[in-house]
């Protein structure tokens, strides 16, 4: 067996997930410049929706992701609508502020509600594998690098080639001539927000099979995504595919070469290095 | 300045010192939390409230600070003294080394690189061994409260001082500059690189100094305690509800709401997260910049004044 | 006006805080408290509770079976207890809550080693005896503290009776990985492991620290498997474990042998597990045996039995050491004849009596000294298989293949 080959289809593996996990906070960043530091805790909330409903309706976590996905949708709608949309003008500082105190509540109320002990989803194929060329490849992580990048694909299109997604991106653009357009911005910033955490829902049940669900993975979890988003580029939602796959893969190498204990070490000192250098990403256009 | 402020103050800044001989030992220590707290504050007011950077990684001088104070006395045997002024040496370096080229971004992307900052430092503080890795560093005990309060108090009085000598000085003109509009300052010539770095440096010190007081009053250090990113929003939430600059916004906030978060925690001690995530939201939207802008227009708008907040910032 | 509204404020806050801080309460007449700062919630609150329902029990044993005679007067013991979520420095400021503000007569440690080494500073600082039965670190009882005593047996020895039963299992395991978390237990088991492999002529063929909570173990695993190891001991904790065996059979590694520091002797964590946790190995330095005799309890045996009546699951040792800390507690207040802290101090170091954990006896450092008796997963439950010397049932070894399980 190839030892690096295998890291290196493990961190490709990581990477896809990482890919979903950040495309609900690039999505709402990059059309709506809404920095949303509140983005882990609701993922951490979808991870939780889809272990109940793995428990209390056997719903397998991957049939039940559109379930989980609404369920955030109404949750971001309500949220943008009674508060972010109340902000919008005022300076992005403000933004990060409110959001950070959203996650400073969603996180309390999370340890109210679901207590502080670590949950997992375990369909009954999580253990099963395929080896291939000499590498070994968990199915459920296959499945779950598989459909986020389903989902980004599909994120993309909607954006470029639908006529919602267009005048998502035109009134995020330019508001008033939105507006002159017959669009309902407050509506429309709602939709946008709703289908940021609807995607933050579906990160969340897929999160929830692959590693463990408690209410304190938010803050790691919009760490990695405002990583993988600067990497990536916010430009356009294919950004968070590369993003995603080199954070994940840096993550292995460093664990392999250097140590597990410098993961973090490496991610960081990349978004930094990035910023520094490149801050429109990887696969931004250069301002 | 009218007459009665300077007395109120004294007397205000006497009571304070005098605290240690007429307060319970619960008081003692909650006026020492408090107390580094509006450090914290302070030193985020001057970079934040007047240069206009917002930075959400203060905290990385904080951890700076008593990762100096806890390697010096527990691996060099050095006095705390020593161990303070090394803190503070390495909090300005770091800033000299990191804000030259974090402090070329703008805005929010600042404001990411500030705290992805803090989290390689916590994550490389966590794999030294002189720092006791993960497991962090014992400090020699010592019981003596009374003089951890006094060192806070003096702390945030030369902290306090240095805002005031901001707002009547070269330096504190062109950070404001800086603040308003940083292509105007830097076409009036004010360099504008320099002035942003020392700002940083300067929150830094006393970021630093007030970790260094805190590692040896705990007598526990490890990278999560030392570099929590929750001490971020906090100082952040304070200037903020305050007043960002202004000279004692940030006092009178951290005052405040330490003194709410001390009352919920003892009656249920995780409440006090709770709120002070909902005074965030509700202070960003309903008052946006600070209790001292709220005083200052209230009597004259009474509500509206809120309501107008809203109705300027909304889509 | 409004300048003196702002300058009141914080003297407003000062006076709201003043009359926050004198209602310190007093111990009741003939009360002794007791505190402590346990992890009820968060990541290790599965172990943690252990220590709350260990002390809550032992107190209300005492108490039915008399109380404590101090002197000649009679008291009860009392429990104050607060739940420090799993996270240090929250631990850290309740202790100093219960000595400074609550005044509790003597306490109680958390659990875990990062925990007991940090809270007992406080103990020390304001010079109040800790009994702790969480911490095993040789850190916590190397600094020189008189004020703090632990009933766990130091972690370098943890996987003592392990490496010796490498000897006689056939085929003799020859190339071990060792992985440990970064955490002040976990490191230093890895510390005292690394003479006891090399004293047994073994070189590990990995030796690794990963992050504590580290949820992705997928490359140590890639390397144990490339590097064909056929012994894996890990020191970590209970989740980490958790998601290591998942992944471990995710990724299909299955070297002959895995023991781990924690879980095994937890039904929680065999639970959570089901059929994929038979075959690890792990250890305890307690069995609820008869012949462990106890003043309260009658013995291990009893006590186990009246554990799973009042709370519906199994006691493992770390619900005997929280007791047996309780116990020491009393026996030495009673020695002592005074509720004075340093009388009772001295009054612990001497200890030396008999209890459903074992001979409790604190070495000059104030920790004690247990063996391990090593323990596996058959048929769903913990077995006695090594006691250092001998085997008592025969070990399940080497560990067939995932497919084939």
């Amino acid at each position: 067996m190839d030892l690096l080959l295998q890291v290196l289809i493990n961190g490709i593996l990581q990477g896809g997930l990482y890919a979903i996990v950040a495309l609900g906070l690039a999505l709402v960043w990059g059309v709506l410049n809404i920095v949303n530091l509140s983005h882990g805790a609701f993922i951490m909330l979808g991870a939780y929706i889809s272990w109940y409903s793995f428990q209390w309706l056997h719903l397998d976590p991957f049939v039940g992701l559109p379930l989980t996905a609404v369920l955030m949708f109404i949750v971001g709608y309500a949220v943008q609508r009674g508060i972010l949309n109340l902000i919008v003008r005022s300076p992005m500082f403000n933004t990060l502020l409110i959001t950070f105190g959203l996650e400073v509540v969603i996180t309390y109320l999370a340890q109210l509600v679901f207590s502080a002990d670590f949950r997992t989803i375990n369909p009954s194929y999580s253990g099963h594998n395929i080896t291939a060329l000499g590498v070994t490849i968990p199915v459920v992580r296959l499945a779950a690098c598989v459909m986020a990048i389903v989902l980004t694909l599909a994120m993309w299109y909607f954006l470029l080639h639908t006529r919602l997604g267009r005048a998502i991106r035109a009134t995020a653009q330019n508001l008033s001539a939105a507006r002159l357009y017959g669009v309902e911005p407050r509506h429309l910033y709602a939709v946008t927000f709703g289908l940021g955490l609807a995607l933050a829902g579906a990160a969340g049940g897929l999160y929830g099979t692959v590693s463990q669900i408690n209410p304190y993975i938010g803050a790691t979890l919009t760490a990695k995504s405002f990583a993988i988003s600067i990497i990536g580029g916010l430009d356009t939602p294919l950004g968070v595919i590369a993003g995603g796959l080199i954070l994940g893969l840096i993550e292995a190498l460093t664990a392999l070469y250097i140590g597990p204990t410098f993961a973090d070490v490496a991610s960081f000192g990349v978004l930094v290095l990035v910023l520094i250098v490149r801050p429109t990403g990887l696969l931004g256009r250069t301002a | 300045m009218k007459t009665w402020r300077l007395p109120l103050i004294a007397v205000v800044l006497v009571a304070l010192a005098l605290l240690p001989w007429y307060g319970s030992d619960t008081m003692i220590q909650f006026g020492i939390s408090t107390l580094l707290l509006a450090v914290l504050a302070q030193g985020w007011n001057i970079i934040g409230g007047y240069t206009g950077y917002p930075s959400f990684g203060n905290s990385v001088f904080y951890g700076l600070g008593a990762y100096g104070v806890g390697i010096a006395m527990v691996q060099w045997q050095l006095p705390f003294a020593v161990g303070m002024v090394f803190g503070v040496v390495l909090a300005v370096v770091f800033a000299f080394l990191l804000g030259i080229p974090v402090l070329r971004l703008k805005g929010h992307y600042f404001a990411i690189a500030t705290l992805a900052l803090a989290q390689i430092m916590a994550a490389i503080v966590s794999n030294v061994p002189l720092a006791g890795q993960n497991i962090g560093l014992v400090l020699p005990p010592l019981n003596n409260d009374r003089m951890f309060y006094e060192l806070a108090l003096v702390l945030l009085v030369a902290a306090t001082l240095t805002v005031w000598w901001l707002t009547r000085s070269r330096f504190g003109f062109g950070l404001i500059a800086i603040r308003e509009n940083e292509e105007g300052a830097v076409v009036m010539g004010v360099d504008t690189t320099r002035y942003k770095v020392l700002a940083f440096a300067l929150a830094g010190v006393f970021s630093a100094l007030a970790g260094g007081i805190q590692a040896y009053w705990i007598t526990f250090l490890d990278p999560g305690s030392a570099f929590d990113i929750t001490l971020n929003v906090k100082m952040i939430i304070m200037a903020v509800f305050g007043g960002p600059g202004t000279i004692l916004g940030p006092i009178v906030g951290s005052f405040i709401l330490s003194a709410i978060s001390e009352l919920l925690s003892s009656e249920v001690t995780s409440i006090a997260g709770l709120f002070f995530g909902i005074v965030i939201v509700v202070a960003v939207v309903l008052m946006p910049r600070g209790l001292a802008d709220v005083v200052r227009r209230f009597h004259r708008l009474g509500w509206r004044y809120f309501v107008d907040n809203i109705r300027t910032n909304r889509i | 006006m409004h300048t003196l509204f702002r300058h009141g404020l914080p003297c407003a806050a000062v006076a709201l805080a003043l009359g926050l801080g004198s209602g310190a309460s007093e111990a009741a007449g003939n009360e002794i408290v007791l505190g402590a700062s346990v992890q009820l919630t968060g990541p290790v609150a599965n172990t943690g509770r252990y220590y709350n329902d260990a002390y809550k029990l032992a107190v209300d044993q005492i108490n039915r079976k008399g109380g404590v005679t101090v002197g000649g007067k009679k008291y009860t013991l009392a429990l104050k207890i607060y739940d420090n979520q799993s996270d240090v420095n929250l631990s850290v400021r309740q202790y100093t809550q219960l000595v400074s503000q609550d005044k509790v007569n003597f306490l109680l440690g958390p659990f875990a080693s990062n925990f007991a080494l940090a809270d007992s500073a406080v103990s020390e600082k304001y010079q109040i005896p800790m009994v702790q039965g969480g911490g095993a670190s040789d850190q916590i009882f190397s600094r020189g503290f008189k004020y703090v005593f632990g009933t766990l047996a130091p972690a370098s020895d943890y996987f003592s009776s392990t490496i010796k039963m490498f000897k006689q299992l056939k085929p003799q395991p020859a190339k071990v990985a060792l992985l440990y978390a970064d955490d002040a237990f976990d490191v230093s088991v890895a510390k005292g492991t690394r003479p006891l492999l090399k004293d047994a002529g073994i070189e590990p063929v990995l030796d690794e620290r990963y992050s504590s909570n580290a949820s992705d173990f997928n490359t140590l695993l890639s390397q144990i498997k490339s590097k064909e190891a056929d012994a894996v001991l890990v020191a970590g904790h209970e989740t980490e474990i958790l998601n290591f065996i998942r992944q471990a059979k995710s990724l299909n590694v299955s070297p002959k042998l895995y023991s781990f520091t924690v879980g095994v002797p937890s039904e929680d964590f065999r639970k959570a597990l089901g059929k994929d946790a038979e075959y690890a190995f792990g250890m305890t330095a307690w069995l609820p045996s008869e012949t462990l005799k106890d003043d309260w309890f009658g013995d291990a045996a009893q006590f186990a039995k009246s554990w799973g009546a009042q709370y519906r699951y199994e006691p493992d040792y770390h619900a005997a050491s929280g007791v047996a800390d309780v116990e020491a507690l009393v026996k030495a207040i009673e020695k002592a004849g005074t509720l004075d802290p340093k009388a009772v101090r001295d009054a612990l170091a001497a200890s030396d009596f008999q209890s459903l954990y074992g001979h409790i006896k604190f070495a000059d450092n104030g920790q004690i000294h247990l063996d391990q008796t090593v323990i596996q997963v058959q048929n769903g439950k913990p077995a006695a298989v090594f006691d250092g010397d001998k085997f008592l049932v025969q070990a399940k070894y080497p560990m067939p293949d995932w497919s084939k399980r």
